[in-house]
Protein backbone atom coordinates (compact mmCIF):
# COMPACT_ATOMS: atom_id res chain seq x y z
CA UNK A 1 0.00 0.00 0.00
CA UNK A 2 2.97 2.17 -0.30
CA UNK A 3 3.76 4.97 -2.71
CA UNK A 4 7.12 4.89 -3.75
CA UNK A 5 8.93 8.09 -4.22
CA UNK A 6 8.79 9.66 -7.88
CA UNK A 7 5.28 8.59 -8.40
CA UNK A 8 3.24 11.22 -7.44
CA UNK A 9 2.72 14.99 -9.25
CA UNK A 10 3.39 17.84 -6.85
CA UNK A 11 -0.39 18.32 -6.44
CA UNK A 12 -1.11 15.23 -5.03
CA UNK A 13 1.94 14.88 -2.94
CA UNK A 14 0.99 18.84 -1.46
CA UNK A 15 -2.73 17.60 -1.19
CA UNK A 16 -1.05 14.31 0.98
CA UNK A 17 1.09 16.24 3.40
CA UNK A 18 -2.11 18.93 3.71
CA UNK A 19 -4.65 16.09 4.60
CA UNK A 20 -1.76 14.31 6.80
CA UNK A 21 -0.90 17.49 8.49
CA UNK A 22 -4.78 18.07 9.54
CA UNK A 23 -5.18 14.52 10.57
CA UNK A 24 -1.47 14.49 12.50
CA UNK A 25 -2.46 17.86 14.56
CA UNK A 26 -6.03 16.74 15.39
CA UNK A 27 -4.43 13.06 16.56
CA UNK A 28 -1.80 14.66 18.68
CA UNK A 29 -4.11 17.08 20.33
CA UNK A 30 -6.48 14.42 21.17
CA UNK A 31 -3.44 11.64 22.46
CA UNK A 32 -3.67 11.45 26.35
CA UNK A 33 -0.43 11.72 28.04
CA UNK A 34 -1.43 8.01 29.68
CA UNK A 35 -1.89 6.60 25.80
CA UNK A 36 1.49 7.81 24.17
CA UNK A 37 2.93 4.14 25.25
CA UNK A 38 -0.09 2.82 23.60
CA UNK A 39 0.30 4.35 20.90
CA UNK A 40 4.02 3.52 20.50
CA UNK A 41 3.34 0.11 20.86
CA UNK A 42 1.01 0.24 18.10
CA UNK A 43 3.23 2.14 16.06
CA UNK A 44 5.75 -0.40 16.54
CA UNK A 45 3.23 -3.22 15.70
CA UNK A 46 2.45 -1.47 12.23
CA UNK A 47 6.37 -0.68 11.78
CA UNK A 48 7.13 -4.68 11.72
CA UNK A 49 3.83 -5.98 10.02
CA UNK A 50 5.37 -4.86 6.58
CA UNK A 51 8.03 -7.29 7.46
CA UNK A 52 5.77 -10.05 7.84
CA UNK A 53 4.70 -11.72 4.62
CA UNK A 54 1.48 -13.51 3.92
CA UNK A 55 0.93 -15.94 0.68
CA UNK A 56 -1.66 -15.70 -1.32
CA UNK A 57 -1.58 -18.17 -4.39
CA UNK A 58 1.04 -17.33 -6.37
CA UNK A 59 2.24 -13.65 -5.30
CA UNK A 60 2.52 -12.77 -1.66
CA UNK A 61 1.67 -9.74 0.20
CA UNK A 62 2.20 -8.25 3.79
CA UNK A 63 -0.31 -7.02 6.57
CA UNK A 64 -1.12 -3.48 7.46
CA UNK A 65 -3.19 -3.55 10.96
CA UNK A 66 -5.39 -0.79 9.48
CA UNK A 67 -8.64 -1.56 11.65
CA UNK A 68 -7.16 -2.52 14.83
CA UNK A 69 -5.26 0.52 15.02
CA UNK A 70 -7.97 3.18 13.88
CA UNK A 71 -10.40 0.80 16.88
CA UNK A 72 -7.27 1.26 19.75
CA UNK A 73 -6.56 4.87 18.68
CA UNK A 74 -9.09 6.42 16.96
CA UNK A 75 -7.39 9.97 15.47
CA UNK A 76 -4.08 9.07 16.87
CA UNK A 77 -3.83 7.08 14.23
CA UNK A 78 -2.49 10.07 12.11
CA UNK A 79 0.92 10.55 14.13
CA UNK A 80 1.42 6.83 15.04
CA UNK A 81 1.20 5.81 11.37
CA UNK A 82 3.19 9.09 10.29
CA UNK A 83 6.35 8.07 13.07
CA UNK A 84 6.24 4.51 11.68
CA UNK A 85 6.48 5.69 8.00
CA UNK A 86 9.15 8.07 8.94
CA UNK A 87 11.26 5.05 9.95
CA UNK A 88 10.12 2.51 7.00
CA UNK A 89 11.40 5.26 4.69
CA UNK A 90 14.65 5.91 6.38
CA UNK A 91 15.29 1.85 8.22
CA UNK A 92 13.67 -0.34 5.20
CA UNK A 93 13.23 2.15 1.78
CA UNK A 94 9.71 2.01 1.55
CA UNK A 95 7.85 4.22 0.16
CA UNK A 96 9.51 8.00 0.54
CA UNK A 97 10.14 10.83 2.03
CA UNK A 98 8.16 13.29 -0.28
CA UNK A 99 5.34 10.89 -0.67
CA UNK A 100 5.25 10.35 3.20
CA UNK A 101 2.10 12.90 3.75
CA UNK A 102 0.19 11.26 1.11
CA UNK A 103 0.97 7.51 2.50
CA UNK A 104 0.26 8.67 5.66
CA UNK A 105 -3.04 9.92 4.87
CA UNK A 106 -3.85 7.04 2.82
CA UNK A 107 -3.94 4.37 5.74
CA UNK A 108 -4.24 6.70 8.36
CA UNK A 109 -7.79 7.72 7.18
CA UNK A 110 -8.60 3.99 6.04
CA UNK A 111 -8.29 3.42 9.53
CA UNK A 112 -9.96 6.13 11.11
CA UNK A 113 -12.78 5.78 8.75
CA UNK A 114 -12.73 2.10 10.30
CA UNK A 115 -13.07 3.26 13.51
CA UNK A 116 -15.83 6.12 12.73
CA UNK A 117 -17.30 3.98 11.03
CA UNK A 118 -17.97 0.89 13.18
CA UNK A 119 -16.57 1.69 16.34
CA UNK A 120 -19.95 2.29 17.99
CA UNK A 121 -20.98 -0.60 16.93
CA UNK A 122 -18.12 -2.96 18.55
CA UNK A 123 -17.89 -1.14 21.54
CA UNK A 124 -21.66 -2.04 22.20
CA UNK A 125 -22.39 -4.98 21.07
CA UNK A 126 -22.45 -8.20 23.76
CA UNK A 127 -22.10 -11.55 21.50
CA UNK A 128 -18.54 -12.53 20.51
CA UNK A 129 -19.66 -13.15 17.10
CA UNK A 130 -20.89 -10.00 16.63
CA UNK A 131 -17.71 -8.44 17.67
CA UNK A 132 -16.14 -10.50 15.19
CA UNK A 133 -17.99 -10.08 12.47
CA UNK A 134 -18.05 -6.24 12.36
CA UNK A 135 -14.55 -6.42 13.41
CA UNK A 136 -13.91 -8.53 10.25
CA UNK A 137 -15.89 -5.85 8.42
CA UNK A 138 -14.05 -2.97 9.22
CA UNK A 139 -10.85 -5.25 8.68
CA UNK A 140 -11.67 -5.75 5.10
CA UNK A 141 -12.87 -2.23 4.80
CA UNK A 142 -10.29 -0.50 5.80
CA UNK A 143 -8.04 -2.39 3.44
CA UNK A 144 -10.13 -1.49 0.29
CA UNK A 145 -10.91 1.83 1.34
CA UNK A 146 -6.72 2.99 1.87
CA UNK A 147 -6.43 0.60 -1.36
CA UNK A 148 -8.89 2.75 -3.15
CA UNK A 149 -7.42 6.44 -1.91
CA UNK A 150 -3.82 4.93 -3.25
CA UNK A 151 -6.07 4.62 -7.14
CA UNK A 152 -7.18 8.40 -6.23
CA UNK A 153 -3.58 9.80 -5.48
CA UNK A 154 -2.34 7.71 -8.84
CA UNK A 155 -5.08 9.19 -10.64
CA UNK A 156 -4.39 12.50 -9.52
CA UNK A 157 -1.28 12.68 -10.95
CA UNK A 158 -1.54 10.92 -14.41
CA UNK A 159 -4.91 9.60 -16.21
CA UNK A 160 -3.71 6.49 -16.82
CA UNK A 161 -3.91 5.32 -13.44
CA UNK A 162 -7.06 5.06 -13.67
CA UNK A 163 -7.10 1.46 -15.09
CA UNK A 164 -3.88 0.99 -12.21
CA UNK A 165 -6.70 2.28 -9.69
CA UNK A 166 -9.02 -0.78 -10.90
CA UNK A 167 -5.99 -3.08 -10.70
CA UNK A 168 -5.14 -2.41 -7.03
CA UNK A 169 -8.74 -2.87 -6.03
CA UNK A 170 -8.72 -6.32 -6.95
CA UNK A 171 -4.92 -7.36 -5.82
CA UNK A 172 -6.23 -6.21 -2.51
CA UNK A 173 -9.03 -8.18 -2.16
CA UNK A 174 -7.08 -10.99 -0.88
CA UNK A 175 -5.32 -8.99 1.32
CA UNK A 176 -8.84 -7.62 3.04
CA UNK A 177 -10.03 -10.64 3.65
CA UNK A 178 -6.77 -11.67 5.62
CA UNK A 179 -6.80 -8.62 7.02
CA UNK A 180 -10.23 -8.86 8.07
CA UNK A 181 -9.94 -12.48 9.45
CA UNK A 182 -6.83 -10.76 11.86
CA UNK A 183 -8.92 -7.80 12.86
CA UNK A 184 -11.94 -10.29 14.03
CA UNK A 185 -9.47 -12.50 15.87
CA UNK A 186 -7.61 -9.47 17.56
CA UNK A 187 -10.97 -6.87 18.60
CA UNK A 188 -12.76 -9.91 19.98
CA UNK A 189 -9.59 -10.92 22.01
CA UNK A 190 -8.95 -7.66 23.67
CA UNK A 191 -12.62 -6.83 23.93
CA UNK A 192 -12.47 -9.79 26.35
CA UNK A 193 -9.30 -9.45 27.87
CA UNK A 194 -8.70 -5.72 27.68
CA UNK A 195 -11.03 -3.33 26.46
CA UNK A 196 -9.57 -0.37 27.69
CA UNK A 197 -7.26 -1.23 24.83
CA UNK A 198 -9.36 -0.28 22.06
CA UNK A 199 -10.23 3.30 21.80
CA UNK A 200 -13.58 2.79 21.37
CA UNK A 201 -14.22 1.81 24.68
CA UNK B 1 22.78 -5.16 -76.13
CA UNK B 2 21.74 -1.80 -74.51
CA UNK B 3 18.37 -3.35 -73.08
CA UNK B 4 20.11 -5.95 -71.61
CA UNK B 5 22.82 -3.64 -70.02
CA UNK B 6 19.45 -1.57 -68.70
CA UNK B 7 18.34 -4.01 -67.56
CA UNK B 8 20.92 -5.69 -65.97
CA UNK B 9 21.42 -2.06 -64.55
CA UNK B 10 18.06 -1.97 -63.09
CA UNK B 11 18.94 -5.52 -61.07
CA UNK B 12 21.61 -4.10 -59.62
CA UNK B 13 19.83 -1.12 -58.45
CA UNK B 14 17.09 -2.76 -56.97
CA UNK B 15 19.24 -5.50 -55.53
CA UNK B 16 21.23 -2.71 -53.75
CA UNK B 17 17.59 -1.23 -52.00
CA UNK B 18 17.05 -4.31 -51.30
CA UNK B 19 20.63 -4.96 -48.98
CA UNK B 20 19.87 -1.95 -47.73
CA UNK B 21 16.82 -2.88 -45.93
CA UNK B 22 18.52 -6.52 -44.71
CA UNK B 23 19.20 -7.05 -41.00
CA UNK B 24 21.96 -8.78 -39.24
CA UNK B 25 23.02 -9.30 -35.65
CA UNK B 26 25.81 -10.64 -34.02
CA UNK B 27 26.94 -10.56 -30.15
CA UNK B 28 28.08 -7.91 -28.62
CA UNK B 29 31.45 -7.79 -27.21
CA UNK B 30 30.88 -5.09 -24.28
CA UNK B 31 29.62 -6.24 -21.08
CA UNK B 32 26.39 -5.74 -19.83
CA UNK B 33 24.64 -4.96 -16.60
CA UNK B 34 22.43 -7.00 -15.66
CA UNK B 35 19.60 -6.46 -12.95
CA UNK B 36 17.06 -8.29 -10.78
CA UNK B 37 13.90 -6.11 -9.23
CA UNK B 38 12.08 -7.59 -6.46
CA UNK B 39 9.08 -6.12 -4.08
CA UNK B 40 10.12 -6.19 -0.18
CA UNK B 41 8.10 -9.08 0.02
CA UNK B 42 10.63 -11.27 -1.83
CA UNK B 43 8.20 -11.80 -5.09
CA UNK B 44 9.81 -10.56 -8.66
CA UNK B 45 8.88 -7.88 -10.73
CA UNK B 46 8.22 -9.61 -13.40
CA UNK B 47 7.19 -7.83 -16.86
CA UNK B 48 7.06 -4.29 -14.89
CA UNK B 49 8.43 -1.06 -17.48
CA UNK B 50 11.77 -0.62 -17.25
CA UNK B 51 13.70 2.72 -17.67
CA UNK B 52 17.44 3.21 -18.32
CA UNK B 53 19.67 6.93 -17.97
CA UNK B 54 22.78 7.55 -18.35
CA UNK B 55 24.82 10.12 -16.50
CA UNK B 56 24.81 12.43 -19.42
CA UNK B 57 21.17 12.62 -19.18
CA UNK B 58 19.00 12.17 -16.39
CA UNK B 59 15.42 13.37 -18.07
CA UNK B 60 15.24 11.57 -21.38
CA UNK B 61 15.38 7.72 -21.21
CA UNK B 62 18.37 5.77 -22.98
CA UNK B 63 16.58 2.86 -22.95
CA UNK B 64 13.19 1.58 -22.50
CA UNK B 65 11.14 -2.16 -22.09
CA UNK B 66 10.58 -4.64 -19.30
CA UNK B 67 11.79 -6.98 -17.21
CA UNK B 68 11.72 -10.64 -17.51
CA UNK B 69 9.52 -13.18 -15.87
CA UNK B 70 12.47 -13.17 -13.38
CA UNK B 71 12.41 -9.28 -12.44
CA UNK B 72 15.81 -9.21 -14.77
CA UNK B 73 16.89 -6.28 -16.82
CA UNK B 74 19.89 -5.63 -18.60
CA UNK B 75 21.83 -2.75 -20.43
CA UNK B 76 25.12 -1.61 -21.73
CA UNK B 77 26.64 1.01 -20.50
CA UNK B 78 28.79 3.43 -22.93
CA UNK B 79 29.95 5.94 -20.67
CA UNK B 80 31.25 5.86 -16.99
CA UNK B 81 29.38 7.36 -14.28
CA UNK B 82 26.26 7.31 -12.08
CA UNK B 83 23.51 4.83 -14.72
CA UNK B 84 19.99 4.66 -13.32
CA UNK B 85 17.27 2.10 -14.01
CA UNK B 86 14.31 2.73 -12.95
CA UNK B 87 11.44 0.12 -12.78
CA UNK B 88 7.66 0.74 -11.88
CA UNK B 89 4.24 -1.14 -11.91
CA UNK B 90 0.88 0.12 -12.15
CA UNK B 91 0.42 0.15 -8.16
CA UNK B 92 2.71 3.28 -7.41
CA UNK B 93 6.01 0.60 -6.53
CA UNK B 94 9.25 2.22 -8.13
CA UNK B 95 12.81 0.78 -7.59
CA UNK B 96 15.23 3.06 -8.39
CA UNK B 97 18.65 1.14 -8.66
CA UNK B 98 21.99 3.24 -9.28
CA UNK B 99 25.06 1.64 -10.73
CA UNK B 100 28.40 3.47 -10.85
CA UNK B 101 30.04 2.45 -13.74
CA UNK B 102 33.55 2.72 -13.71
CA UNK B 103 36.53 3.21 -16.06
CA UNK B 104 37.65 -0.28 -15.28
CA UNK B 105 34.39 -1.76 -15.96
CA UNK B 106 34.37 -0.28 -19.58
CA UNK B 107 37.91 -1.41 -19.87
CA UNK B 108 38.24 -4.19 -18.58
CA UNK B 109 34.57 -5.68 -17.43
CA UNK B 110 35.03 -5.14 -13.80
CA UNK B 111 32.05 -5.88 -12.39
CA UNK B 112 30.26 -2.34 -11.63
CA UNK B 113 29.54 -1.20 -7.93
CA UNK B 114 25.58 -1.44 -7.42
CA UNK B 115 24.18 0.19 -4.15
CA UNK B 116 21.86 -2.98 -2.98
CA UNK B 117 18.50 -2.83 -1.75
CA UNK B 118 18.68 -3.38 1.67
CA UNK B 119 16.14 -6.56 1.34
CA UNK B 120 18.88 -8.47 -0.50
CA UNK B 121 20.69 -8.68 3.24
CA UNK B 122 18.17 -10.31 5.53
CA UNK B 123 20.36 -9.79 8.50
CA UNK B 124 20.59 -5.91 7.73
CA UNK B 125 16.87 -6.23 7.83
CA UNK B 126 16.59 -7.39 11.55
CA UNK B 127 19.03 -4.85 13.12
CA UNK B 128 16.84 -2.12 11.11
CA UNK B 129 13.52 -3.33 12.29
CA UNK B 130 15.02 -3.43 16.19
CA UNK B 131 16.29 -0.21 15.61
CA UNK B 132 12.90 0.83 14.40
CA UNK B 133 11.15 0.14 17.44
CA UNK B 134 13.44 1.35 19.44
CA UNK B 135 13.37 4.50 17.84
CA UNK B 136 9.46 4.49 18.03
CA UNK B 137 9.72 3.88 21.93
CA UNK B 138 12.68 6.47 22.12
CA UNK B 139 10.11 9.23 20.67
CA UNK B 140 7.34 8.13 22.75
CA UNK B 141 9.48 8.61 25.75
CA UNK B 142 10.01 11.75 24.76
CA UNK B 143 6.68 13.08 23.81
CA UNK B 144 5.66 11.61 27.71
CA UNK B 145 8.38 13.47 29.43
CA UNK B 146 7.68 16.62 27.22
CA UNK B 147 4.32 16.57 27.96
CA UNK B 148 4.14 15.92 31.53
CA UNK B 149 6.86 18.98 31.81
CA UNK B 150 4.18 21.28 30.28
Amino acid sequence: MHISEGVLSGGALLTGWACSGVGIAIGLKKTESEKIVRTAMISSAFFLASLVNVKVGASSTHLAFLAPMGLALGWGIFPAVFTALILQAFLLQFGGLLVLGANTFIMSFAGLAAYLLFGKIISRAKNQGVIFTFAFVAGAFAVILGAFLVGVFLAMSNRIFLISAKIILLAHIPLAIIEGIVTGFMITWLRRISPEFLAIS
Amino acid sequence: MRKIILAMTLVCFCAGVLFAHGVGYREASEKSVALEFFYSTGEKMSYREARVFSPKDSQFAIQTGRTDELGRFAFIPDCEGMWRVIVRDEEGHQANAEINITPEFLQNNISPETQNNIFSDKFGIMIRALLGVSLIFNIAAFVKIFSRRR
